[in-house]
């Protein structure tokens, strides 16, 4: 879709509003929507699907870049440009391969924290336990009612539960929703004191 | 005069007597302790009568000093139906009798009482079912005897929480079983949640000796180091398929109350016991309380109930009561010992109190307080809803669950009897027993899952039952004395209505339960089920297995409806652009989830602006579907009526979609952007739809076509720039695109760069009937685009229109909406584009049903209608009709004022043989008068050969 120009303007997330400074860093609410978000559609077993190397429900980190098995024959890569560039260009495209830039299509916010997982709770249905959504799985739900995808993708290890130290999840929904389910967010991480903060540059480690 | 009947100071008493809490009751100052309940506040100021039965208004007292206590209930400021013996006290409370004129003492209504003969179970059925016309009136009348507190509508909407779990046991019922069961399956590894349904731990061990206190703190301290998550002032209220609990959260920190919906893979019912009143004449005088009760007031409030007892006993937690009233100096006159075959014959006494009571022996003995301790209900209402249907066991005089249900197990009272070791010890074994198989159902959870951890191990046996059963206890079977007296306490509903509705033939139980209301109030047969069955069974010369009982359902206890709503997500959509409308002014309207602009302020004027000069749009709701692969033709032509096999790289063509049975279902453009490449666009309403019907159409018809749809509607920031200026203005934003019409004309598509942002692409193509483009634009950069158009644009009058502007334009121009000028029963021939219906196709959907919609004759025909009078705007949805007559013809499906040609303009459906250019037709209008309209040759009302938009 996007090929940014030099002289592009600068990239406008859908969360607009500003926000005082939470009362914890126990469990902090990030927007990384300026982070590139590619699709790849691609057969299970085909070529592409194998290089990609990520099965359905579930994600790895590839340099800057994190590769989300989210449906049976759909891959999304959130990270860097010039890092999901790379890998779309090793990407064997033979068969039927369509590569998608989604980076404005999805709003994508980071959620972290011993606190995070309580929070989920409040707005979705799923188990966010450590056996049924480890660290690395990939989920489709619906989050204060909106349909998102959800990754845990940590950013250190998590102990044996109930002593989770920090779980981290990125969310990404259609960008419309973007401020609304931000909103939603803040409110149900609100009795944890959750506190919004700036969004790293780039993937976090 | 006022007696202070606050006890000295009581070994385990709950109550802060460093922290006074003032409170006013019924307008008057009274004064409580932090720890107290509104009931043992109120009782050591020495209130008796507390309310008033819910039929006779008759005066009641305190009876069960419990969440279940039938006379309990209050209006708390704007709170109604406040179960006083629950909530506990809070400074400043304004606490009121409920449903009483003109007051609690003297209370007209208790009139009733001496007309009760004539109001008998059914009384309602019978006396006002004729005449029916008169019912109105007797609604109006009734109403004012409804019972219940009062709700203020102008409350505000509180905090009210929701959330989910997934926890590997729930135990519900915080008593030493329950306890027990919980720390030893979180000892055992499983993650447990203990829900409680009074303010704190303990069950019955709370009011009973400072061993079993001792006890209850000991086992609660060693919950909360297992790192069991409790709840207390909690109800598991329901329990569905799959162990789906419901839980209901009274006290919370953020919220009001919060409901949790959890997911457990075992449920432990440990509800314990419910003590039962005794039924017998004048049953219900203020100072009839049950033995817990009386243990409750005294050994956990520090309050005296009464200062002369008598205590009817069956059992040993009547003669603990016996005892405790004498530790702490209030007399007990006489035990009446049921199980030597004492009974109570009748409680008499004042409005205001029991003053003795008469004994089957002859004798009576004065009182100003009578205790009864008869036996217990088994709250089985878990059970029940897992499926189980309790038999009745008559040794132990109440019912115990009948059915081995894998994921429910219980524990406690509710399973048997025996010492608190004994039941400690069976708790125990149910918690490890219920953590070993929520392990062998999270391991197949996790098998089962594809994101989930992959279990290490091969599946566990699952584990077997192997708890010794624990004892029934035996006890007397009392229900009834030899008098009548009432049963429910919450529908005054007395054993003699029982008996009358059986001999009239409402003998089954759940016959008789409706026709009397019995077990139907607030209490919801917690207290009077076993007594209305027995009573019943006693009437038909039955037992009461023959009997059965009613079948308990959800809510185990009543909800409040802010918990059930919870906390209320609506989500909206807006588009990048949505702080410029706001920051200049826009009016918002609500279309769909959409936010969008209606209008800037006159939408008139924004008619004729973009009519002379250029105006922009924010259309960023139209749905957008990326198309990709070899057999996207394929696809468009099943979807769309029309042909898309030879549509050219850069063109772009409108379709009509239908649904199998030729009904329109959206419409639309498609873009051919590269060979293998489209953009499909939707109406704004079926964006979602249309993704889930192609999809349909592809996984399950045709899964071997090569196409990817994937909905990108709002990665683009969608404007339209329309009016005879928009090139102008384009070319000012443009760089890499020829704008000029040879080379980009009328229904086609190009790529390129607008105000510096690459990735766009824009298609000629108009709803307002204007040269015109519509721009699609990556969302991050929507805002800048927007505002370079209008920052560009100044010196060409460029401004912003909304929605009506479009609106009024399109139909200005004849343009139908799907859903607005079409309905579920529109097939395509009636919009008047059959020429887009190509049958000669190998297969489209709709194809068979538009076949035969061709041929019809006798469908309706859109036509476009101009009323005879310009000013005349009739309402949307008008009917149309023979004139003279109410024969229907049509009606109107759209109707505005067109500032362009200054008159009124519609569109309308109507049946064929009135659809021809220049017939006059009537529309009935609203307020019923009659106008005329007149059917235009064409469509569109301006511009009828688009000479405006093909510059």
């Amino acid at each position: 879709m996007s090929d940014r120009a030099g002289s592009e303007p600068a990239f406008e997330s859908s969360v607009l509003r500003a926000y005082a400074p939470g009362s914890s860093n126990a469990l902090t609410l990030s927007d990384e929507s300026a982070l590139a978000k590619t699709i790849v559609r691609a057969e299970a077993g085909s070529p592409a699907s194998a290089s990609l190397a990520v099965s359905f429900g579930s994600s790895r980190r590839e340099g800057a870049t994190l590769v989300l098995g989210q449906r049976p024959d759909e891959y999304m890569l959130i990270g860097s440009a010039q890092s999901n560039a790379s890998i779309v260009a090793r990407l064997d495209t033979s068969g039927h391969v369509s590569v998608i830039d989604h980076t404005h299509s999805r709003a994508l916010f980071r959620l972290t924290g011993a606190q995070a997982s309580a929070t989920l709770e409040k707005v979705c249905s799923l188990d966010w336990s450590n056996a049924m959504t480890p660290d690395g799985a990939v989920v489709s739900a619906s989050i204060a009612k909106v349909n998102c995808d959800i990754a845990r993708n940590d950013r250190e290890p998590v102990d044996a539960e109930p002593a989770s130290a920090s779980p981290s999840y990125l969310i990404a929904c259609d960008r419309s929703f973007g401020q609304y389910l931000f909103d939603a967010l803040i409110d149900a991480g609100g009795e944890f004191g959750i506190g919004v903060v700036t969004a790293a540059d780039g993937l976090q480690e | 005069m006022t007696r202070n009947r606050r006890l000295a100071p009581q070994i385990g008493e709950v109550i802060n007597r460093s922290a006074p809490l003032g409170f006013t009751w019924n307008g008057k100052p009274l004064t409580g302790f932090v720890g107290d309940t509104i009931a043992s506040a109120l009782v050591a100021n020495d209130v008796r009568v507390v309310s008033r039965s819910m039929k006779y208004h008759r005066p009641r007292g305190y009876m069960t000093n419990d969440f279940w206590d039938p006379n309990a209930f209050m209006q708390v400021g704007d709170d109604p139906n406040v179960r006083s013996a629950h909530r506990l006290l809070e400074g400043g409370m304004a606490i009121e009798a409920q449903n009483v004129w003109p007051s609690l003492d003297r209370d007209i209504k208790a009139a009733n009482g001496l007309v009760k003969r004539f109001l008998s179970a059914g009384f309602y059925y019978k006396t006002f079912i004729r005449p029916q016309t008169l019912w109105p009136a007797y609604e109006k009348v009734l109403a004012t005897f409804a019972p219940g507190g009062t709700v203020d509508l102008d409350t505000p909407h509180g905090y009210y929480d929701k959330r989910y779990a997934h926890p590997d046991v729930v135990v519900a019922g915080g008593g030493p079983a329950g306890m027990a069961a919980a720390i030893a399956a979180a000892q055992s590894g499983a993650q447990v949640m203990l829900v409680e349904h009074a303010h704190v731990l303990g069950g019955h061990l709370r009011w009973g000796s400072i061993a079993d206190r001792a006890l209850a703190d000991e086992l609660a301290a060693e919950v909360h180091g297992a790192g069991v998550e409790v709840l207390t002032d909690s109800t598991v209220t329901g329990r569905y398929d799959d162990n789906w609990t419901a839980i209901v959260q009274r006290s919370h920190p953020i919220a009001i109350e919060r409901l949790i919906k959890a997911r457990a893979k075992t449920l432990v019912v440990a509800a314990g016991l419910i003590e039962r009143p005794y039924v017998f004449a004048g049953n219900d005088k203020p100072g009839v309380m049950t033995s817990g009760a009386v243990r409750r007031f005294v050994n956990v409030h520090s309050v005296r109930p009464g200062e002369r007892a008598v205590v009817f006993s069956a059992n040993a937690d009547g003669d603990a009561a016996a005892a405790d009233l004498e530790r702490v100096g209030i007399r007990v006159a006489r035990v009446v010992d049921a199980r030597a075959g004492e009974n109570v014959i009748e409680a008499h006494g004042n409005s205001r109190s029991v003053e003795s009571v008469e004994l089957a022996d002859g004798s009576t003995v004065d009182c100003d307080l009578l205790v009864t301790a008869v036996g217990w209900t088994a709250p089985t209402s878990l059970l029940n809803m897992a499926g189980d249907r309790p038999s009745y066991h008559e040794q132990s005089a109440r019912f115990f669950g009948s059915a081995s249900i894998d994921d429910v197990l219980t524990t406690g009272g509710i399973a048997g009897d025996g010492s608190i070791d004994q039941l400690v010890e069976h708790g125990r074994l149910t918690g490890r027993l219920a953590a070993a198989r929520a392990a062998v159902i999270g391991h197949q959870l996790q098998a089962a899952t594809a994101r989930a951890v992959e279990p290490a191990n091969a599946e566990p046996a699952w584990p077997t039952d192997d708890r010794a059963p624990l004892d029934r206890h035996a006890h007397p079977e009392l229900f009834r004395s030899s008098t009548h007296g009432i049963v429910d306490f919450s529908e005054d509903v007395s054993s003699k209505d029982l008996v009358s509705a059986a001999n009239e033939g409402y003998d089954s139980v759940e016959l008789l339960k409706r026709f009397t209301t019995a077990t139907m109030g607030p209490a919801q047969g917690k207290l009077e089920t076993v007594n209305t069955v027995a009573v019943l069974a006693e009437a038909r010369g039955e037992t009461i297995e023959q009997v059965g009982t009613t079948v308990w359902r959800p809510p185990y206890a009543p909800i409040t409806l802010g918990a059930l709503g919870g906390r209320v997500f609506e989500p909206v959509r807006v588009s990048s652009i949505q702080p410029w409308h706001e920051a200049h002014g826009a009016t918002p309207i609500l279309a769909g989830q959409w936010v969008r602009p209606e209008h800037y302020g006159d939408p008139m004027a924004e008619v004729r602006n973009t009519r002379t000069n250029v105006g922009v749009i924010d259309v960023t709701p139209l749905g957008k579907l990326d198309l990709r692969g070899p057999d996207v033709p394929k696809l468009l032509n099943q979807l769309y009526t029309n042909k898309w096999s030879k549509l050219a790289v850069g063109a772009v063509r409108y379709g009509l979609m239908c649904a199998e049975d030729g009904v329109v279902l959206d419409d639309g453009v498609t873009a051919r952007l590269s060979d293998d490449h489209y953009m499909m666009t939707t109406t704004s309403s079926g964006a979602g739809s249309i993704w889930e019907w192609a999809e349909s159409w592809l996984q399950t018809e045709h899964p071997d076509w090569r196409v990817h749809v994937t909905p990108v509607t709002t990665g683009f920031t969608s404007i339209n720039v329309a009016g005879p200026k928009s090139r102008d203005l384009m070319q000012r934003l443009v760089t890499d695109i020829d704008l000029s019409p040879d080379s980009f004309s009328y229904m086609q598509v190009r790529s390129g760069t607008i105000a510096d942002v690459a990735g766009c692409f824009m298609w000629r193509i108009g709803f307002t009937g204007e040269l015109s483009y519509e721009l699609h634009v990556p969302a991050g950069y929507g805002l800048h685009v927007w505002k370079r158009l209008l920052a560009e644009g100044v010196d060409l009058g460029v401004q912003p229109f909304g929605l009506e502007a479009q609106r009024i334009m399109r139909l200005e121009k004849g343009h139908f909406i799907v859903g607005q000028d079409t309905d579920g029963l529109t097939k395509a021939p009636t919009t008047g584009l059959a020429n887009l219906i190509k049958l000669d196709k190998v297969d489209f959907a709709g194809k068979a049903e538009l076949a035969w919609a061709l041929d019809d004759d006798t469908a309706p025909v859109l036509v476009s209608l101009q009323p005879t009078d310009p000013r005349l705007v009739p309402d949307e949805a008008c009917q149309i009709v023979r004139a003279g007559t109410n024969e229907i013809l049509g009606r109107i499906t759209s109707s505005l004022m067109s500032p362009t040609l200054n008159r009124s303009i519609c569109l309308g459906q109507v049946l064929p043989h009135v659809a021809a250019a220049g017939t006059e037709l009537t529309v009935v209008l609203v307020d019923g008068r009659r106008a005329t309209a007149r059917v235009m040759e064409h469509h569109a009302h301006y511009d009828p050969e688009g000479e405006r938009l093909r510059v």
